[in-house]
């Protein structure tokens, strides 16, 4: 027998379709964006409340089915079952085929002789799991995932409020899935629907960040051990970024915050390498900063740029390649690079230093090298740098600039630096999130919702992108996108885990930087149309390009995922 | 009638001579004329044919013509000795060019658009081709004992292309 009701479902059962392909989609998943859960509950519930009115449901009656509306949530449950069941096991469909035809006219009574034969172990659904049950229910789930530790379950259950437990009258639309889900059981292992546990998980999270909030340290601690467990039900973006916060979320119950030894800068800038080729933010940050720099340098016989965020010198072959093939010829190119010390002796920048010359060379560009370690940027002065007469200076800095922040006074010192540089143009490229408030709960939901969507478009980048031709552009290995990760979980950890002067990764939004620079004395350069067909372009290329959206803001060029603009690069001069 | 066939078997054999003295090996600029529309795969396919056409084809100005013939406005002097430098415009198109072409030409065809065997292509593009070009040199110098250390091909372009390993 074709399995024609569930199909018919999509397009007539308005409430109970969602449902079933929630609960389809559920058990699948790979990496249901975080937003999305939040957006199909709500769906979900408010579909029901329609479903529930009238007498015998009129669409079905087209067909000559007679199924009473009070009934729908029954049979809507049994359909998702049976699907679930079906779809659960390929030697099934075989079996549908030999079954008997029953009356199409009583589909409440066809749904549950399916389900029997296919699946006698299961009990028929009664009327308790449709109004509403509860707790019971959601422990019975609970106790599933968590056999050994009962205790956890009666932890959970002191806790008052609507953390876990969200009220009886959200639960009405959401137990009929959580409802099927916890009866069938095809394979004993397998758990519950992980839709379900995605709401809770970010639920727990955000219980816990409160009780931290709170310093209500031993319910935080019982929460985040519940949210590490119910994370490795998830699959993809969400199991990752749930883990990297519970863990964040832990070390700051343990209060865990000091630097791993593991932290050189050597480290870091092999994690950051790593993140370079997995994504596109770093490139685009690069190409778009060049261009900048690029068009303020045209014209101009000798220029010097001094970055403060040299790490491995990645953004500069570019420009000196575009600075080689200028119309007019190649200027001569000064570079002063800065970065911390890194920790084993070894002077990496002068290194990077020579390969750089070496490549100027190969390309018959006249370069110029300095480098400087420096512990913090605070501690640069312009006397040190050797500024010359009848040069032009840009000034560049990726992801630096916020760190900053963390102590008192340094960015303003940094700056009125800067002014005496007299650059012609400085670039920054920064997140695009607010992550320094004054309350820990809105930095932890601000960066939860920042990182979720940066995993999420990690992990399309990992998958090939959105299905273009198939066998695709697999794009990068699951070594760097690993890399990538750890890389982004460090930044997390730090969000997080940490106060006062350690944590710095205090991210700001365009809109707190720009009044940032133009209270110091500088003002806006438009990054022009170059600068975003370039990115664009770009953009394009990476597999999952799909995802990536590049936006002018005011002059300044957004890289975004979807409709969440996520890293912005902008260009200053002084007024 | 048997000097009628006598003329055309004459003139069979005739041409048959013609033929037989006509190589286009002996021909190189015809070859390299032909050589010049071909896409990059079957250039690669003409290196395999004999000696010959391989030393023809590892020629660079046949890949530079493929790489940049269609370019408008067309690329300036200065391109040549970069890219050059950077390894010539064989590992051009095979690292850059050719991925970039065919993932927008794939990302074309998904707005419903036709396909062009020889794009044309513009300015920013070439720009592009270029940047990517350089910073894979660049890597390949850190690579060779660097302070990344570890791989010695250029993982940057990564994302550029498919999974296979070819080894360069």
């Amino acid at each position: 027998m074709k399995r024609d009701y569930p199909q018919q479902n999509y397009t007539f059962f308005n409430g109970a379709s969602s449902i079933s392909a929630a609960a389809g989609s559920g058990s699948g998943s790979s990496g249901a964006g975080f937003s999305d859960l939040r957006s199909e509950v709500t769906g979900k519930s408010k579909m029901w409340d329609e479903e529930q009115d009238a007498g015998v449901d009129e669409l079905l009656a087209v067909l000559g089915y007679k199924v009473k509306s009070s009934d729908m949530a029954d049979v809507a449950q049994k359909i998702e079952h049976l699907e679930g069941v079906l779809g659960n096991d390929d030697g099934l469909s075989q079996l549908a085929s030999d079954s008997v035809h029953y009356n199409p006219s009583d589909l409440s009574s066809w749904l549950e002789s399916m389900i029997c034969e296919l699946n006698p172990t299961v009990q028929p659904l009664d009327d308790s799991f449709v109004n509403g049950v509860t707790p019971t229910g959601t422990t019975a789930v609970t106790s599933l995932a968590v056999d050994s530790s009962s205790g956890f379950v009666d932890d959970l259950q002191a806790i008052p409020g609507n953390a876990i437990y969200p009220p009886t009258k959200k639960q009405k639309p959401s137990s009929p899935s959580s409802g099927a889900s916890s009866s069938y059981q095809p394979n004993p292992i397998v758990l519950v629907d992980s839709q379900e546990n995605g709401i809770r998980l970010v639920h727990t999270l955000m219980a816990c960040a409160e009780a931290v909030q709170q310093d209500d340290l031993k319910v935080a601690e019982t929460l985040v051990k519940q949210a590490g467990i119910l994370a490795v039900s998830q699959a993809g973006a969400m199991r990752k970024v749930a883990t990297y916060f519970a863990e964040a979320l832990a070390r700051r119950i343990y209060r865990l915050c000091h630097k791993t030894p593991q932290d050189s800068p050597a480290f870091q800038d092999l994690l950051q390498m790593h993140f370079y080729e997995t994504c596109p933010y770093l490139k685009f940050a690069h190409f778009t900063a060049n261009q900048a720099i690029l068009e303020a340098f045209a014209g101009k016989k000798r220029v010097h740029v001094i970055d403060f965020s040299m790490k491995q010198g990645m953004q500069w072959p570019a420009l000196m390649q575009a600075l080689a093939l200028r119309p007019g010829g190649p200027p001569t190119f000064r570079l002063t690079g800065i970065g911390p010390p890194s920790g084993d002796n070894t002077d990496h920048l002068q290194e990077v230093g020579w390969k750089l010359a070496q490549l100027a060379d190969t390309i018959h560009v006249e370069f110029e090298y300095r480098g400087f370690l420096a512990e913090s940027l605070a501690d640069l002065e312009p006397a040190m740098l050797d500024l010359r007469e009848g040069e032009v200076v840009a000034v560049n800095s990726v992801f630096e600039l916020h760190q900053l922040l963390a102590r008192p006074g340094a960015v303003e010192k940094v700056l009125s630096a800067v002014k005496e540089m007299k650059p012609e143009i400085l670039t920054v490229v920064e997140q695009e999130a607010n992550h320094n408030g004054p309350v820990f709960l809105e930095r932890f939901t601000e960066s939860l919702h920042y990182y979720s969507t940066l995993f999420d478009s990690l992990e399309s980048s990992g998958n090939g992108g959105g299905g273009v031709d198939g066998g695709g552009i697999a794009a990068a290995s699951n070594q760097d996108k690993i890399m990538s990760e750890v890389y982004l979980g460090k930044q997390i950890c730090n969000v997080v885990a940490c106060e006062g002067p350690d944590r710095v990764e205090r991210h700001q939004t365009l809109t707190q930087w720009k009044t940032r620079f133009e209270s110091s004395g500088f003002e806006a350069v438009h990054l022009g149309s170059n600068a975003y067909k370039q990115a664009s372009m770009l953009l394009a290329l990476f597999a999952g390009g799909d995802g990536y959206r590049v936006e002018e803001n005011n002059g300044c060029l957004m890289l975004g995922w979807h409709t969440r603009p996520l890293i912005t690069t902008s260009a200053w001069k002084l007024r | 009638m048997l000097q009628i066939v006598d003329i055309n078997g004459d003139l069979e054999r005739e041409t048959k001579k013609l033929e037989q003295n006509f190589c286009i090996n002996d021909h190189v600029d015809l070859l390299i004329e032909v050589l010049q529309r071909l896409d990059g795969r079957s250039l690669a396919a003409a290196a395999c044919v004999c000696r010959q056409w391989c030393s023809i084809v590892r020629n660079d100005s046949l890949w530079e013509h493929l790489c940049f013939g269609n370019v408008s406005p067309p690329p300036s002097i200065g391109i040549r000795s970069v890219v050059l430098a950077l390894g010539g415009y064989r590992r051009l198109y095979m690292v850059c060019v050719r991925p970039v072409a065919s993932q927008l030409k794939r990302r074309r065809i998904d707005g419903g658009e036709s396909e062009v065997v020889r794009r044309v292509w513009n300015r920013h593009e070439v720009e592009l081709s270029l940047s990517l070009f350089c910073v894979e040199y660049y890597e390949r110098l850190l690579g060779g004992g660097g302070v990344v250390g570890g791989e010695s091909r250029a993982t940057s372009l990564k994302f550029l292309c498919k999974a296979v390993n070819v080894s360069i």
